[in-house]
């Protein structure tokens, strides 16, 4: 759309050689990782890690893109995903000759490189995080785990990243002010005492990653001069800008635009190859990179040209891949690193932070139009609504971005849990809607295991027995035929929920004590404030905050299903227990099932501001955010402040996976069907606009739910054509985070596929509204004819 | 005090200033053969059926209590005057083929429902509109509502066809702080060929709004074949100037409300016509802005 204009044709041409990429798997690393850790088998952990990084840097295959201007990469090819062998092996194995047959998440892989990697298989048989961490896992754990219940399989085979480290120094202080730190604290310990000898491996591991990335940066100097030998006049011109810029950074700290980007490339994409971990996050990119922005302004740098660095600097971010198991990638579709960009909110002493360059970034970003990276706008309610309309400008791309998080909730949560108030005012979101402050937080602001809240209903229901399996999993209070008021209901559903949260914490401990012992991150660590100065790196306690959530799927479903008992059961009686039970059982089968799903699908649904439905899911909720609050993560009591647990909702796409394993449900969902989304509404059942639905969430303890409320919203392409539905738009947005004290929301434009599908399946679309001035009409309820017509105004946006 | 009332719209963009909720009146004096709420032009609750879901079993006419049900060869057919609104046959309907438009709800029902959205009023500037049908129509209802979301705060519009005796109609003013006001044609004849009914008590009431210090905005369904052509524009151009009317609004033709006719049982005369956009009515919109009226599109 021509708002935002166009790019360079530099841009595009970067951009449609890494769209035209088919993605392959790259063993490199794996290779390298394999032989340091078979040369460092008596190191100590971290000095082996370090080892493991210095060798995969040093020797790793490096490439300049004819067209970019910022150098780095993660594999040996853009877009190909580097097998990181230490977190797991079984399923890279297992999966080798399905890698190019999947339908979606695809990657294709050589003969030579499946045998390179059976070839290091057996050194890893036994040895990788998930070996160790199930092993770990308490009985009861395992088994809950082993049926789906309960997941976290990304914890045990993934690094954990979830976090913004710290570029703000690096780029102020350069690198070198971490070495020297470290190289100081290591110069002070007495290593005659136990603490300060342990400590000292982590400092000396510290100084071998840092040399690493020293080398790292100057490996692409010297491509950099070679390539300027045999380049065109202008082409060798940026190729010694870029040979002098990487002889400087990140080791120095950044004066130009320029050289804080490449400075923070370098080290992003470092983070990468050190772990697998995904939805490292830039930060506050607009806040910590503005005073190199102003300088190269300042010396007369075009503006259009800064912000071709940005694109460039985005198109990277798109190189970097990574490949999940065939089982986990159902929960991560469309491959996403969630490397999120944070730009707006407040300032330290709460002014509105908007500057040139958070305008610079969100026109870039709009011109890209790539799924990476996220882009989220933070809300804060005295952003002008100037930027406002130009965010909505962007989403009317229609590929989702920004996101909003809203600033008036987020960081009064913060400050309730012990963050500082100047820390909280700097909070980023980390991966989608997670929020962590840069550089002090450790992993995992959210991302720990998921708790499927409609499977945990079923199983209350059933006496503590797994409905798919017939598996007992927990201690049951009794059977809901057996059920005879709504409390019983209720309680059922209390008991059998803090036992699985406390299952839940159980293999998260067990991951985390894993990932302590076998993973740590050594360059990731450096760059988390109080690492260095507690001699730890993160997952011992190095990180100055330390609280982690983890993941509530179903949501919606769960206040729904309660609705629909409570109503037609116990309140109306026009629906007995033995018959709801059988209805659930088979699946709705059969005509009377089918009356019955039905009569449940009509009671009172979640998003349509009434308060039936909305106040059960508040209660409900209530017991996931009591319980929680009695569990402590590995590093409390080891430095951090925090500590604990707390809730959040950002599952991604879980919704889907998790569905296929669950049987049917009393909202009238059928066995196997997605779940809810988030804290979205249930696919359909919001009908009421999206009044109602801001209503309907901001009934929930958003201020408690801090791993993120998501929220995904559609809007259909008509209601943002016109300039003065778009202002209404913005009032709405700000009156749900200004007045309803909402979380988060992102908006989808409905396409033209979807449309069409809507005219396939109406029933699957029942909350398509259209708008035309002065009316509104369900989409499906509209003719043939009517549908062509506006299928065929709505433009493809790709 | 009760209302027949077939909608409760919230986050409605097109009825007024701001973020609104709009209130769908039951019950209409005219009967425009372009109108997209059919349903709304009776008054009383109507059972609709949606022949393409039914599946023509029987059990509606089976169960229903008052015999207003009667299969024929495929549907089932509703002898309206007998049905008592019970909704048994909806409720039973294994394809979900039957509906109900229209609820009789209380001025405390719909408040309640109306102040849900408080919030997005105050900050977007919006509030409630009363449309329908012919919010005029049930005048008492529409009143004490008016006046309990006043009572709250809420400012309120009102849309209206002005197609009633002009006390009324100015004593309704009062109630309200904002007015759309439809005109279907300049011509009564043809107003009367297209709506029923003739236009004089309409512009007197349009008069009545210009005169009453409220913001207001008359608008035209543009209809083809009814008041499409430019010598419409012209005609429609010349009597607003002629009353003082310096800006109109055009809302061009649109197919939204097609299927409900079929849900109704009812032939629509427009079945089938393609829609209007808005760049259609560029030449239309060009012809009033010649003569001076601010025309929007």
């Amino acid at each position: 759309m021509e708002h935002f204009g166009t790019s360079t044709r530099r841009i595009q041409k970067f951009r449609s050689a890494l769209l035209n990429i088919e993605p392959a798997v790259c063993t490199e690393r794996a290779v390298l990782a394999t032989r340091a850790y078979r040369e460092h088998e008596m190191d100590q952990v971290v000095l082996k890690r370090a080892y493991m990084l210095r060798e995969v840097l040093e020797n790793m295959t490096i490439y300049i893109e004819p067209e970019t201007l910022i150098v780095g990469n993660q594999a040996s090819e853009n877009r190909a995903a580097p097998i990181f062998p230490e977190y797991a092996m079984d399923w890279v194995i297992r999966e080798l000759d399905d890698f190019d047959r999947r339908t979606g998440e695809r990657f294709t892989i050589s003969e030579e490189n499946k045998q390179v990697l059976r070839d290091i298989y057996p050194y890893w048989k036994g040895r990788t995080l998930q070996d160790k961490a199930y092993a770990a896992y308490p009985e009861q754990a395992k088994r809950i785990y082993d049926l789906g219940i309960i997941r976290n399989e990304g914890n045990i085979t993934s690094g954990d990243a979830h976090l913004a480290v710290d570029y703000d120094s690096v780029l102020r202080k350069g690198l070198k002010d971490v070495r020297r730190r470290a190289q100081e604290a290591l110069d002070k310990l007495n290593l005659a005492d136990y603490e300060s000898m342990k400590h000292s491996f982590f400092y000396r591991a510290i100084l071998i990653v840092i040399d690493a990335v020293e080398r790292y940066a100057r490996r692409y100097a010297d491509l950099a001069g070679e390539l300027a030998e045999s380049a065109t006049e202008e082409r060798a011109a940026e190729l010694r800008e870029i040979e002098r810029i990487c002889r400087k950074v990140p080791m120095e700290p950044a004066h130009s635009f320029h050289e804080a980007l490449q400075s923070v490339w370098f080290l992003h994409v470092i983070l990468q190859i050190e772990s697998n971990g995904h939805s490292l996050s830039f930060g506050r990119f607009d806040q910590f990179c503005y005073p190199y922005y102003r300088n190269s302004l300042d010396e007369g740098a075009d503006p259009a040209y800064l912000e071709e660095l940005l694109e460039n600097l985005w198109l990277k971010s798109l190189t970097v891949s990574k490949i999940r198991s065939a089982g986990h990638s159902r929960f991560q579709a469309g491959n996403p690193m969630y490397q999120n960009v944070t730009i707006g909110g407040q300032t330290a002493d709460g002014r509105d932070a908007v500057n040139e360059l958070s305008w610079a970034v969100l026109r870039s970003v709009a011109r890209v139009r790539m799924p990476q990276p996220n882009l989220t706008v933070r809300y804060f309610s005295g952003m002008s609504r100037e930027f406002m309309a130009e965010c909505i400008e962007c989403i009317r791309l229609g590929f989702g971005m920004p996101a909003f998080n809203n600033d008036e909730i987020i960081i009064k949560s913060l400050t309730d849990r012990g963050v500082t108030l100047e820390d909280a005012r700097n909070y980023a979101a980390i991966g989608c809607v997670e929020v962590g402050v840069p550089g002090k937080w450790g992993y995992r602001c959210t991302g720990m295991s998921y708790l499927n809240f409609p499977k945990t209903l079923m199983t209350a229901l059933n006496d503590g027995v797994d409905v798919n399996t017939g598996k007992k999993i927990c201690q049951g209070s009794s059977h809901f035929r057996d059920m005879e008021s709504f409390e019983d209901v209720m309680k059922a559903w209390d008991a059998t929920a803090r036992q699985l949260i406390r299952v839940g914490v159980t293999l998260d401990n067990c991951a985390d004590l894993v990932v302590e012992q076998e993973v740590p991150d050594i360059l990731c660590s450096a760059l988390v404030d109080d690492c260095i100065a507690r001699g730890k790196h993160l997952k011992e306690g190095g990180a100055h905050y330390d609280i982690i959530s983890q993941l509530q799927v179903g949501v919606a479903n769960l206040g729904d299903s309660l609705a629909a008992i409570k109503k037609l059961v116990y309140d109306e009686g026009r629906i007995s227990r033995d018959e709801l039970w059988n209805a659930l059982m088979t699946d709705y089968e059969g005509a009377d099932g089918e009356r019955i799903r039905r009569m449940l699908l009509d009671a009172p649904k979640f998003g349509n501001d009434d308060d039936y439905v909305d106040q059960l899911l508040v209660r409900a909720y209530d017991t996931y955010l009591d319980e929680i609050r009695h569990y402590r993560n590995t590093r409390d009591g080891r430095g951090p402040i925090g500590g604990g647990y707390f809730a959040g909702t950002s599952s991604v796409a879980a919704n889907v996976p998790q569905g296929a394993g669950t049987c049917a449900t009393p909202d009238g969902r059928k066995w196997g069907d997605a779940l809810a989304e988030g804290c979205s509404p249930a696919h359909s059942m919001d009908q009421n606009g999206p009044t109602s639905v801001f209503k309907s969430l901001s009934k929930l303890r958003t201020d408690q739910i801090f791993g993120g409320v998501l929220l995904n919203q559609k809007v259909t392409p008509a209601l943002l054509e016109r300039e003065e539905d778009r202002v209404k738009l913005q009032l709405l947005i700000r009156t749900f985070f200004d007045v309803l004290h909402g979380w988060h929301v992102q908006y989808n434009v409905v396409s033209r596929e979807t449309l069409l599908d809507a005219q396939r399946h109406p029933e699957k679309h029942q909350d398509l509204i259209v708008r035309v001035a002065g009316y509104s009409a369900f989409f499906n309820v509209l003719s043939p004819q009517t549908q062509n017509d506006i299928i065929a105004r709505t433009e493809q946006q790709f | 005090m009760i209302g027949h009332i077939f909608n409760i719209q919230k986050f409605s963009l097109h009825d007024g200033p701001g973020i609104r909720t709009t209130i769908f009146f039951k019950g209409c004096n005219l009967r425009c053969s372009w109108c997209a709420n059919p349903e709304s032009q009776q008054m009383r609750s109507q059972l609709t059926l949606d022949r393409e879901k039914c599946a023509g079993c029987g059990s509606c006419a089976a169960l229903c209590p008052s015999e207003a049900r009667v299969m024929t060869d495929a549907y089932p057919v509703l002898d309206s005057e007998a049905c008592t609104l019970c909704g048994r046959c909806v409720e039973a309907c294994p394809s979900r083929a039957i509906g109900r438009e229209g609820n009789d709800m209380t001025v405390e029902e719909v408040l309640r429902e109306a102040l849900k959205d408080a919030a997005f009023y105050q900050q977007s500037g919006g509030g409630v509109t009363f449309s329908g049908g012919e919010p005029l129509l049930q005048q008492e209802f529409a009143t004490s509502l008016a006046r309990s979301l006043h009572e709250n705060g809420v400012p309120v519009a009102i849309e209206t066809a002005a197609a009633v005796p002009s006390e009324r109609f100015r004593a309704f003013l009062r109630e309200v702080d904002y007015v759309h006001v439809d005109l279907k044609h300049y011509d009564s004849a043809r107003h009367r060929a297209g709506t029923g009914m003739e236009n004089e008590q309409i512009i007197e009431n349009i008069c009545a709004v210009r005169d009453s210090g409220l913001p207001y905005l008359v608008r035209i369904p543009v209809i083809p074949g009814f008041n499409a052509s430019l010598e419409d524009a012209e005609g429609f151009a010349g009597l607003l100037a002629s009353i003082g009317v310096g800006r109109v609004q055009l809302l061009p033709f649109h197919q939204l409300g097609e299927r409900k006719y079929s849900l109704l049982g009812r032939e629509y005369a427009h079945a089938g016509q393609p829609q209007l956009h808005r760049e259609d009515l560029k030449q239309y919109q060009q012809i009033m802005l010649r003569h001076g009226l601010d025309a929007l599109l």
